[in-house]
């Protein structure tokens, strides 16, 4: 389903990560670990093709990246205008799939804030929302940067739904500097 | 989008622009080229300040990613382009009336300011919009941008000057008609080209 190969990726003149290598299938949970600055977001990035690889290949999913790969990055940006529900249907209109906001705000627990601009939203509110953009084209594979940063109790449970419900679909990768983040995994990967 | 801010830069440097040109020749009775050539330079450095915005502010904003993540260049492109293009027709029409009308300088061929006007906008539009799009990750982009869009404005320029003048009087009408065409052409190519320029360098 994902296949990493020989991946690396330079920095000015510092490799960052090289000779990485991996297969994931369905059901595969992946979390990466490493120290601030080990290049955890980074991998990510490289894997979704968001950012420039020096070296190695990636085999995504197969079909429109735009609908089976899905990135949930806790420096992600939303656009302070847009409302909730807003931010749901740009995406949607722009992936071209349903929006299904009835069904993703019910899901993250945000109903109650979908025509409030995301400028007034809490972080945990935010992360919510990103969620939910993250996972409303079913994405075959699913990566998520920091999935805990900024939520509470409950925010926690539904990464743990969320990862659930991703395993069945395909697979996921977590990048996480947390340690009890790797209750989302089956696989580990630790960067140095 | 919602912001508006481009809108409102391009309007209120039109006005000041106008304002300033009309106060220094107050007393002067200007020939069709010199005012053309003021029009456009107005117009340029309009477009100039707003109208890059577009795509340096996905950056500074961190939104440049989601759209990366969910957009098709394609999408990314038009959609900013044709709002580049709203706003620069819209600003390009202010900045003439206005200017015609302080200058009191009758026009002697309107179809031919009008069409040199929108297709001039629209070329201006896809141009700096496409020079905002290449150098918006650019780590010293101010720089970037300029060196991209002097050899990409020379040319449309001189083609608007060329069918601005001769619409207020000055030249001959197949210099004015030659100009027109050349303008439509370079927006037609502008817009056509961007998108798989854009595409090029997006995810690059």
């Amino acid at each position: 389903m994902l296949k990493v190969d020989r991946l690396g990726k330079k920095y000015g003149g510092r490799w960052i990560f090289r000779e990485l290598s991996f297969e994931l299938n369905t059901g595969d949970r992946l979390v990466i670990l490493g120290r601030n600055g080990a290049g955890k977001s980074t991998l990510l990035r490289t894997i979704a093709g968001l950012t420039a690889r020096t070296e190695g290949s990636v085999e995504l999913p197969e079909g429109d990246s735009r609908l089976t790969i899905s990135l949930c990055a806790l420096e992600q940006s939303l656009y302070g205008q847009l409302t909730v529900a807003e931010h749901l249907q740009l995406t949607a209109d722009l992936r071209g799939c349903p929006a299904r906001i009835d069904e993703l705000l019910l899901k993250v627990n945000l109903e109650y804030a979908r025509s409030k601009p995301t400028s007034q939203l809490s972080t945990g509110m935010k992360a919510r929302l990103k969620l939910a953009m993250a996972i409303q084209s079913n994405p075959k594979a699913l990566f998520l940067d920091e999935p805990g940063a900024g939520l509470d109790e409950e925010g926690h449970i539904l990464i743990d739904q969320i990862t659930e419900e991703q395993a069945e679909r395909g697979c996921l990768i977590v990048a996480t500097n947390d340690p009890l983040e790797r209750r989302l995994a089956n696989l580990e990967l630790q960067l140095v | 989008m919602r912001s508006q801010s481009g809108l409102v830069t391009g309007v209120l440097f039109s006005v000041v622009t106008v304002y300033a040109i009309s106060f220094a020749t107050l007393s002067e009775k200007l020939h069709g080229t010199v005012v053309a050539g003021l029009l456009w330079v107005a117009l340029l450095f309009s477009s100039s300040a707003s109208l890059p915005r577009i795509f340096l502010a996905e950056e500074e904003q961190g939104t440049a990613e989601l759209l990366r993540m969910v957009g098709r260049p394609h999408a990314v492109f038009w959609g900013k382009s044709l709002f580049n293009c709203l706003q620069s027709v819209v600003t390009g029409i202010l900045l003439c009336v206005l200017y015609l009308g302080f200058t009191s300088k009758s026009v002697t061929v309107p179809w031919l300011l009008a069409v040199c006007l929108i297709a001039g906008c629209l070329s201006l539009a896809g141009a700096v919009t496409l020079c905002g799009a290449i150098a918006s990750q650019a780590s010293n982009r101010a720089v970037l941008s300029a060196a991209i869009a002097v050899p990409l404005l020379l040319p449309l320029v001189s083609l608007g000057v060329s069918g601005v003048r001769v619409a207020l009087g000055d030249g001959a009408a197949s210099e004015g008609n030659g100009a027109a065409i050349g303008l439509i052409g370079y927006a037609c190519a502008t817009l056509a080209t961007g998108p798989w320029i854009f595409a090029a360098v997006w995810k690059s």
